[in-house]
């Protein structure tokens, strides 16, 4: 663990911090666009993170980043000098979310190890005609022309390293004859002649050329090689000397089984990062003469972190205040319910039910380390929570983007932004939101403002986002005050479209009518526009939002609006869940799914000759479900008045299953299921239990899925 | 152009001879030591070094203690900042905390290995040595 310390590479951190630095610039941006103008702070603020990212994209040489943000910063650089009047604010705002979304598209191809090759040409000819006028106000207005900003080329550069993705991996085995003659000369000139072109290259035996016993070994086991290059399989055959082999393995490798055969090949797949042991390797008399830095010594004073410092002040409300990669967390997460069954392990040892036993000062202890562990799941609990405010802006950028382009005039309401949610569920939930917020400018808001007079609305539209955190869930809605939903349209619609069965309009709820527009290839837009409507979206929202155990509510009123609540779990790691047992196997049941247990007679069961079987409780017919039988699990319980009955649901299905006993109820560490096991139906991750066995956590959409598939 | 080429590997020594003999003179030292002490050489005898290409993982000597150490000497001589020798570190370390302590000590470029020869070439007219 202890090599992965602080090795973000320098191209990381400059995504890293670029893109701190864009969003910090968004909000601003945002938050002031309905405002006369820019004040100072924000003037210079703006300013500063242009600088920053001309800086560090000039010390990268990404030139067209470089190019693009110097001409913005000497925008800002002019109003910061000469405060002029009368600029134009809205083209303002414009010019700088052009400037910003250019930058994120080469950061994101960046990202995705691709050329940042954007034409920046068109955005800076753009800047400079707006910096021209800019300049002819400032004169216009009699004020004092500032001094040019002087542009400093940077003076130290970061050559990044090229992409792997063009270099080629081989493995490569060469068998001699079995009467060749000092095979390992002949081995170590193939080395010689791959060196030409290798980035890397490793070769077993390694000994060739210090031990003439190594001839033998090659001989007999053959001698392998592995190669980093960015030749071709050609060009590298062509300089391997192929006289007295008598047969050449060429196999082309990816990275990652060639970070494993590395391994194999006896060398860490991780570069080396400690300096000082191989200065160290060499004879102790010159340690006097290296005084210079250890990596231990290594301590960042750079301008940039005193830059850091002040970001984090000027931003109570973004609560960046260290950065911790999400891999760590996760480890952290990882070891902490290891812990917790662990702990679990040791307080529920069978040693310590051995009669007799003097237990009270373990006891005393062991309740201070349930404590401890306790407290210490909260933390990290509390450490993976991130707040909505990154997510509700970018909502905000997508409101003023496609309301402005639709020409619509809409108002966004937020509220509870700073509500905190697992860091994981934040980034499965930002991609169905945008898509409801989408959908409530586009089609939710009425076109034609007469229309919202008509009915006693103002003019101008109005959309809240709003979050809360109630009960373990989290409430995410998105309301708009437009038109709302149709319900005999809904319905004509779904029914032509044949997605429903042909039932009396009656006989659907008013939620179950709502829900038809998640349904895949529904869309009751006639016309596809550049924001939504193609009919794709509600059901793959559903979909996202059901792979983190979420769901959706909608609901509305027509002529008054609708409301599309997101309803997920606060987190997904740790869950409340029931532990029951059928057969010899545990299994666990996530608490808040479970309707009810019941024992019922077997009066209450109704077979069908096809097999399938129901339970009729209170007048109502459940699906039911032996788990025994499913799994095949011996040595349990058949009759179902002698097993118990449990109830459960999911997003308004129901269904019941019979299990032998229950255990006892539980905090449960949701562990996935490791990959070597095939993924089956019906379970959604394991868990290790105090006693150390493992019980399978049942996923009861799973359950209802497969369940509909059968029939 | 005079160039002093540190790096013990010798399949990277061999592939960056090879680049950068195309701009000058290239001579080619296998361990920290012996860089500091031909950079020394050069200086004495009026023909110092234009360029230096130090890798950071090698024996005796690291690039980082080379590096200190012809700043030092540079410092200790009096020479300009402007007519110092540019020092471009060559490594696999790419880590942000490696490659600010190297500017911090004084290099003027650090180029990530594999080496992007595109890039490598434009820093080098931007330092203008070609």
């Amino acid at each position: 663990m202890a090599e992965e310390f602080n090795t973000e590479s320098m191209l990381d951190m400059f995504l890293y911090e670029s893109g701190q630095l864009l969003e910090k610039l968004e909000g601003i941006i945002l938050e002031k666009q309905d405002a006369d103008c820019f004040d100072d702070a924000d003037i210079n603020e703006i300013f500063r993170v242009m600088h920053t990212i001309k800086g560090s994209s000039g010390v990268l040489m990404y030139e067209n980043i470089t190019k693009v943000t110097h001409k913005l910063e000497d925008v800002f650089y002019y109003l910061r000098e000469s405060h002029p009047d009368d600029v134009p604010h809205m083209e303002l705002v414009e010019k700088v979310l052009a400037v910003s979304d250019f930058v994120t598209g080469e950061l994101d191809k960046l990202k995705n190890g691709d050329t940042p090759d954007g034409d920046e040409k068109e955005l800076v000819e753009d800047l400079d005609e707006f910096l021209g006028r800019l300049k002819g106000e400032i004169k216009k207005q009699g004020i004092q022309m500032p001094q040019a900003n002087k542009h400093v080329e940077p003076t130290q550069f970061y050559i990044t390293p090229v992409a792997g993705d063009d270099s080629h991996f081989y493995r490569i085995s060469i068998h001699y004859r079995s009467d060749t003659q000092m095979s390992n000369l002949r081995a170590y000139s193939a080395t010689y002649a791959l060196k030409e072109v290798a980035e890397d290259l490793l070769y077993t035996p390694d000994d060739i050329l210090s031990n003439e016993a190594s001839a033998d070994v090659i001989v007999a086991e053959g001698f392998h090689m592995l190669l980093q290059t960015k030749s071709s399989k050609e060009d590298v055959i062509a300089l391997i000397d192929s006289s007295e082999a008598e047969e050449i393995n060429f196999d082309e490798l990816s990275k990652e089984e060639y970070g494993r055969a590395l391994g194999e090949f006896g060398r860490e797949e991780a570069e080396p990062v400690v300096v000082a042991p191989v200065a160290a390797k060499d004879d102790s008399n010159k340690e006097a003469k290296k005084e210079g830095p250890k990596p231990g010594d290594y301590v960042v004073k750079t301008k940039e972190a005193g830059k850091g410092k002040t970001l984090a002040k000027n931003q109570p409300k973004q609560q960046s205040i260290i950065s911790v990669n999400v891999e760590k967390m996760d480890a952290l997460m990882d070891l902490i319910g290891e812990l917790v069954i662990a702990e679990a392990v040791v307080l529920q040892n069978p040693d310590l039910k051995v009669p007799g036993l003097e237990l009270s000062n373990f006891q005393k202890a062991s309740g201070q380390l349930s404590k401890i562990t306790t407290e210490l799941q909260e933390v990290i609990m509390s450490m993976r929570m991130m707040p909505l405010t990154n997510t509700f802006q970018k909502m905000r950028r997508i409101v003023f983007d496609v309301s402005r382009k639709l020409g619509k005039d809409i108002e966004l309401e937020v509220v509870g932004e700073n509500t905190e949610v697992d860091k994981n569920i934040i980034e499965h939930i930002t991609d169905p939101l945008m898509h409801l917020v989408r959908n409530s400018v586009d089609h939710g808001i009425e076109e034609d403002p007469a229309d919202r007079t008509a009915v006693g609305k103002s003019s101008k539209g109005k959309i809240t986002l709003e979050a809360k955190n109630e009960g373990g869930k989290v409430y995410i809605s998105v309301k708009d005050d437009g038109k709302g939903l149709n319900k005999d349209k809904l319905y004509q619609k779904a029914l032509d479209k044949g997605l429903i069965e042909n039932k009396p309009m009656s006989e659907f709820t008013d939620k179950e009518i709502f829900r038809f527009i998640t349904l895949p290839g529904f869309s009751t837009k006639e016309e596809v526009t550049e924001y939504s409507g193609r009919g794709v979206g509600m059901d793959v929202v559903v979909k996202n939002i059901q792979s983190i155990s979420g769901r959706l509510d909608i609901s509305s009123v027509e002529f008054e609006g609708s409301e599309m609540t997101l309803v997920i779990p606060l987190t997904l790691a740790i869950i409340n869940g029931i532990v029951v047992q059928v057969g010899n196997s545990p299994f666990v049941i996530e608490t808040a799914s479970i309707k009810e247990f019941v024992r019922v007679g077997e009066d209450s069961l109704i077979s069908e000759p096809s097999g399938e079987e129901y339970i009729v409780l209170r007048g109502e017919c459940y699906p039911f479900i032996r788990l025994n039988e499913r799994y095949d699990l011996p040595d349990s319980i058949d009759k179902i008045e002698e097993g118990i009955i449990v109830v459960l649901e999911h997003e308004g299905s129901q269904v019941c299953v019979l299990i032998d006993k229950l255990l006892q109820e539980q905090e449960i560490v949701v562990k996935p299921i490791p990959p070597y096991v095939r993924k089956v139906k019906g379970l959604s991750g394991c868990t290790q239990l105090g006693d150390g066995s493992i019980a399978l956590i049942l996923d009861i959409a799973g359950l209802l899925m497969h369940d509909g598939e059968r029939r | 152009m005079k160039i002093l080429l540190a790096e013990d590997d010798f399949a990277s020594r061999k592939f960056m001879d090879k680049q950068l003999s195309r701009y000058g003179e290239c001579d080619v030292m296998v361990d920290g030591e012996e860089a500091v002490d031909a950079f020394m050489m050069a200086l004495e005898d009026g023909e110092p070094y234009d360029l230096a290409c130090l890798d950071v993982m090698m024996p005796v000597m690291d690039g980082y203690q080379v590096l200190k150490a012809i700043r030092d000497i540079e410092a200790q001589k009096g020479i300009p900042k402007s007519k110092r020798v540019k020092v471009i570190m060559t490594t696999a370390l790419n880590d942000e905390r490696n490659v600010k302590m190297a500017f911090e000590l004084g290099c003027e470029a650090y180029a990530g290995k594999p080496i992007d020869v595109e890039k490598f070439e434009k820093v080098l007219t931007k330092l203008g040595l070609i």
